[in-house]
């Protein structure tokens, strides 16, 4: 059983180096259109960026920039399509964006993309994977982008919510508008005022947003913590722990802070990530703890305690296809099986086609 | 003919210049210090612009109380209390990202370092090919750092 997931996995290992060329780009666009759907399901308004051709195009698009310029597409689609729905707030989105830019995010350095996975595997329910895969790779500084990215979400989900109350507020001014021509635009900078600070009190007291950073950061600090002790299984245990803080730290955080967290939701949400981070580690490296092997030596200044573990590297045996007639064989179909492993004789050449029997002339 | 050893030096010169290299060696440019001032005048440029449009976006919420009390408002008490936040802030941010910027150019040039011994080793295996042929010592060539 083992052996054949492993078998499988270096199978689809060399299959993916073979067809880097081809593999890439594919993986690219799938992710770049998963990002553009999922921004177009969540928040989408204008309705020409929801075709599919515009979404084809626009992961078409995505495929060949870097994970930079992919976030900055991913915002600049998100802030069109609110600003479709109300100016105003894209005004303010926009401007919330450049302050976070300006704060932290300048700070996120090559982990820049984690900005924009994270709301988009909020919306496909798996957002603890960010914290499950970058605790396995990565340093605390992730944290940074991580907490970027919880809020942008949390940032969307309170416009999207805010753009729903204003367009029953411009309908109900609508009305009022008919009726007293006269006040309509103080009415209206009133209206607009009152959103804004509805907005900014929603964004300011939303608990959720601080319990998810919180707690993704405690999840991120203790796998970073944990993977570096020298125990078997390191890596799956760390996942492990790592999904059960996030279970616990929801739980408690949402009792504690009393907030309409959908505990359900977390757990299978927390299951999913950790099978999804379970399989990255499984394909970043298989390492075998029943050969583990403990040196100790010195140097002039030091003594070392040194445990290597072997990485499995399985080889896949290549199918070879082998003729059997009845019919003599012919001379070259079986040279070409030894062609790599010694060099051909003389006699054998000419006895290989007129090809090289030509260049032999030559 | 190719020579196997030098196709995989060039080729892992290449894939460093290519991708994570591109930053070490534009961070070569500089002195360390020259560097990290450079990212900190950076850092509060950016500070600024956030913190100014932060007090916008405040000035805003608070636009109704600030235009009825236009007048009795004690000014002096608001600009030192938020130029005091601001100094703050910059502070926090310099002190750390002096020490953030410093440990990455640090790390940049330990890869750097690496970098130039396998150019080192480059150049002599060229110098080794124009020169006799005897290829004797480099035996070792292209095996002895394979921890990528």
């Amino acid at each position: 059983m083992i052996v054949t997931i492993l078998e499988l996995r270096a199978r689809l290992m060399r299959f993916l180096q073979r067809f880097q060329i081809v593999v890439e780009p594919v993986v690219k666009f799938i992710v770049a259109f998963v990002v553009f759907r999922s921004i177009n399901n969540a928040i989408g308004h204008e309705t020409h960026l929801m075709s599919l051709p515009a979404e084809l195009l626009l992961a078409f698009l995505g495929t060949f920039v870097p994970p930079v310029i992919l976030v900055l597409l991913g915002a600049l689609v998100a802030l069109v399509h609110v600003y479709v729905a109300s100016p105003l707030l894209a005004i303010l989105v926009a401007v919330l964006m450049v302050v976070l830019y300006c704060f932290i995010a300048r700070f996120s350095g090559k982990y820049g993309y984690v900005v924009l996975a994270v709301p988009v595997l909020f919306l496909l329910k798996i957002p603890y994977v960010v914290p499950l895969v970058l605790g396995l790779v990565a340093t605390p500084m992730t944290i940074i982008p991580t907490a970027c990215g919880v809020i942008v979400y949390r940032m969307f989900t309170v416009i999207s919510t805010a753009v729903e109350l204003e367009a029953a507020l411009v309908w109900g001014q609508g009305n009022a508008a008919n009726v007293a021509a006269e006040g309509g635009t103080t009415s209206m900078i009133d209206d607009i005022l009152t959103l804004y600070i509805d907005v900014i009190d929603r964004l300011v007291a939303d608990k959720q947003m601080i319990i998810t950073i919180a707690v993704f950061s405690v999840i991120i600090i203790v796998m970073y913590l944990m993977r570096r002790l020298s125990i078997d299984y390191v890596f799956a245990i760390s996942v492990a722990v790592g999904a059960i803080f996030c279970i616990l730290g929801f739980l408690f955080a949402g009792i504690l802070l009393d907030t309409d967290l959908d505990i359900t939701s977390v757990v299978f949400g927390t299951i999913g990530s950790m099978l999804v981070a379970l399989v990255f580690q499984f394909f970043r490296m298989a390492l075998d703890y029943t050969a583990v092997e403990r040196v100790q030596f010195e140097d002039d200044d030091y003594y070392y305690y040194v445990k290597a573990v072997p990485k499995i590297n399985l080889t896949v045996p290549k199918r070879s296809v082998k003729k059997i007639s009845t019919k003599a064989e012919p001379a070259f179909s079986r040279l070409r099986e030894k062609e790599g492993a010694r060099a051909i004789t003389k006699e054998e050449r000419y006895a290989m086609g007129e090809e090289l029997g030509e260049e032999n002339e030559e | 003919m190719l020579n196997n050893r030098k196709v995989r030096l060039m080729t892992r010169l290449a894939m460093y210049e290519q991708n994570e290299g591109k930053e070490d060696i534009r961070l070569s440019k500089y002195f360390r210090t020259d560097y990290v001032r450079l990212q900190v005048l950076k850092t509060i440029v950016a500070l600024t612009a956030g913190y100014l449009l932060v007090l916008l976006i405040l000035a805003l919420y608070h636009s109704e109380y600030l235009i009825r009390d236009a007048l009795i408002l004690d000014y002096r008490a608001m600009i030192v209390r938020y130029a005091g936040i601001y100094v703050v802030l910059v502070a926090v941010y310099c002190s750390m990202a002096m020490v953030g910027y410093m440990i990455q150019y640090r790390a940049s040039r330990k890869k750097l370092a690496k970098y130039f011994r396998m150019l080192r080793r480059l150049r002599s295996m060229y110098r080794e090919e124009d020169g006799e042929e005897a290829a004797g010592e480099e035996e070792n060539i292209g095996y002895d750092s394979d921890n990528t």
